[in-house]
């Protein structure tokens, strides 16, 4: 993975009029995604993620602000020049916008249309066909595919001209989880075997989690935090972060029930309700029997998970510690010389860690 | 042939003024449809990609566009026929007779077709449209290779509705001068009290509307891949 930036949004602002009133979709908004890179966009709806990546291929003009896509300035080139450009960026899109009155074949083959011979574009129907592995469909219409089905040909409809970054505006919200990991899968393949570049919009971090390596969460048209995903995912700083981290990792259900039963775990003097985050290496270090062996402390295990992102693991444990106050405090202390996050829970307090 | 003599005493006489008639209401039919299908197409089209959020997008002319198809659309067939006799006359060089009724049958249809155009492109999902954009397809292509074949079952839907409503305009236009069943109905069997004369015209007429019909819904059918 080289770091060549391949797009370059500066300071993008997108404003609307509309009827007297003035939204204000992306406000100041600057952000850069390196070839190769899949790079998650995140953020409720609303949040202005799709206003902001339709200005990568101009298809919603920034009110101010510039756009650099491999080192051309999108903003300055005339209607021809943008069409080639637009022609090296895919895009897929929640509904797949396919067309009902072509087969399966026609519509992949549509953006190729005087562009390549009709043998050779046969030939390039038929391998993009195989790639998204939907050959046999390609004289059926699209009323006859399934949502995952149809999403293949749009991705295959996407890539028709070679390009070198693919636009997903929530390509999987669409789709069941089955399908959506399927897809997502693909994208990532893509992202291997092509070299391309993917930008993916949604508003479910599990999408995040399973391709993306950067990620940038979206609020109110502005991005409150960005950054590779794993340190997002370990040391999150804004609530909306933790909050998408949370459902994602199913944290939050777990903690749910947890509080419900917080009363009846009747909690003494000398049991503390942990929360216990690490990352990479630490992972591997036996932690339970270690507190055991030096501190006496004994952990009760609640819940337990272990992610991997980007082949490092993450995991999170809530366990209910229980020993003398004294050597809780040196527990505590070598949990965090062995950087591993503890927090301490408040079944009381509502508010999620 | 005998119950034909039996039940249409009148119109059995003049066989050969229906077949002309006949002839001459499928001639105004057939040139206008082919005028005023050209001039709406490209109305409705120019209305689709000029309209606010539309790929060629101009507010002048739409405006423009919009309030040229609501004036035509609302003067009624009848008096438009005499209003533009003196245009007719400049176009054809007379305003009498069937070619001459072809001027206010296609100032009468085109508006009327330009909106049922587009009505069908309305219909058209913009993400289609979107999605053709973002993968470098400029204004023409769209409107051909998506507009004008996604929307193709609407548009052969409108374009039955439109022929059927032109078929209705001939007759009136036939009853001031420009021949055909229309005038046939009226000034022979309305003005002679040869009722059978009136219900043999209107017969033709329902065979020729029926049949329009029928093949317009087998054609929409076989392009429509929605379902």
């Amino acid at each position: 993975m080289t770091n060549e930036a391949i797009i370059q949004l500066k300071d993008i602002d997108v404003t609307f009029h509309n009827k007297g009133q003035t939204v204000e979709a992306v406000k100041k908004v600057s952000l850069t995604v390196e070839r190769g890179d899949i790079y998650g966009v995140v953020g409720y709806s609303g949040a202005g993620k799709s206003t902001l990546v339709r200005v990568i291929n101009r298809l919603q003009r920034p009110t101010a602000g510039s756009v650099e896509v491999s080192g051309q300035d999108i903003l300055a080139l005339n209607p021809r020049e943008l069409r080639t450009a637009r022609t090296k960026i895919g895009m897929i899109f929640q509904h797949f916008n396919l067309m009902a009155s072509r087969t399966i074949a026609d519509n992949v083959g549509y953006p190729l249309k005087g562009r390549l011979a009709r043998d050779e574009r046969k030939k390039k129907v038929a391998h993009l066909l195989d790639l998204v592995g939907l050959s046999e469909k390609a004289e059926d219409y699209p009323a006859q595919l399934s949502g995952g089905q149809k999403q293949r040909v749009a991705i295959a409809r996407a890539l028709a001209n070679d390009p070198e970054i693919l636009i997903s505006d929530e390509a999987t919200s669409a789709l069941d989880p089955k399908t959506t990991s399927s897809i997502l899968e693909l994208l990532k393949r893509l992202n291997k075997e092509l070299d391309l570049t993917v930008v993916l919009i949604t508003h479910e971090m599990e999408a995040v989690k399973e391709i993306c390596n950067k990620v940038a969460v979206m609020e109110a048209g502005e991005i409150i935090e960005r950054g590779d995903l794993v340190t997002i995912f370990s040391r999150p700083e804004k609530p909306l972060t933790q909050d998408f981290i949370n459902t994602a990792t199913q944290i939050n259900q777990a903690l749910e029930k947890i509080f419900r039963q917080a009363a009846t775990l009747n909690l003494s003097e000398s049991q503390q309700l942990v929360q216990l985050q690490y990352v990479g290496a630490s992972t591997d270090a036996p932690l339970i029997t270690e507190l055991y062996k030096r501190y006496g402390v004994v952990s009760n295990i609640l819940y337990g998970n272990v992610e991997i992102l980007q082949d490092t693991p993450l995991g999170n444990l809530i366990v209910v510690m229980s020993g003398e106050p004294d050597k809780l405090a040196a527990a505590w202390q070598y949990c965090q010389d062995a950087g591993i996050n503890i927090t301490h829970l408040n079944p009381n307090d509502s508010e999620v860690a | 042939m005998n119950l034909l003599a039996k039940y249409f005493p009148n119109a059995v006489t003049i066989k050969s003024d229906f077949l002309q008639a006949t002839g001459e209401t499928l001639y105004m039919t057939a040139i206008t449809a082919i005028v005023a299908g050209i001039i709406g197409m490209a109305i409705g089209i120019g209305l689709i990609v000029t309209q606010p959020g539309g790929i060629l997008e101009n507010r002048v002319v739409y405006n423009i566009l919009d309030k040229l198809v609501n004036l035509c659309r609302s003067i009624p067939f009848v008096i438009l026929l005499a209003v533009i006799a003196p245009l007719t006359r400049i176009i054809v060089g007379t305003a009498i007779g069937t070619t001459a009724a072809i001027v206010p049958l296609v100032i009468g249809s085109a508006p009327f077709y330009a909106r049922q155009i587009q009505n069908a492109l309305a219909e058209v999902d913009h993400g289609v449209v979107e999605a053709a954009e973002s993968v470098g397809s400029g204004p023409i292509a769209i409107i051909f290779r998506v507009y004008l074949k996604e929307g193709l079952p609407d548009i052969i839907r409108s374009s039955v509705l439109t022929l059927i409503s032109l078929i209705d305009l001939t007759a009136m236009a036939g009853a001031i001068g420009g021949g055909g069943l229309g005038n046939l109905a009226i000034n022979v069997g309305y003005s002679r009290f040869e009722t059978d004369v009136t219900v043999m015209a209107m017969l033709i007429i329902l065979v020729i509307v029926f049949a329009i019909q029928l093949i317009g819904d087998l054609l929409a059918r076989r392009v429509d891949h929605t379902a």
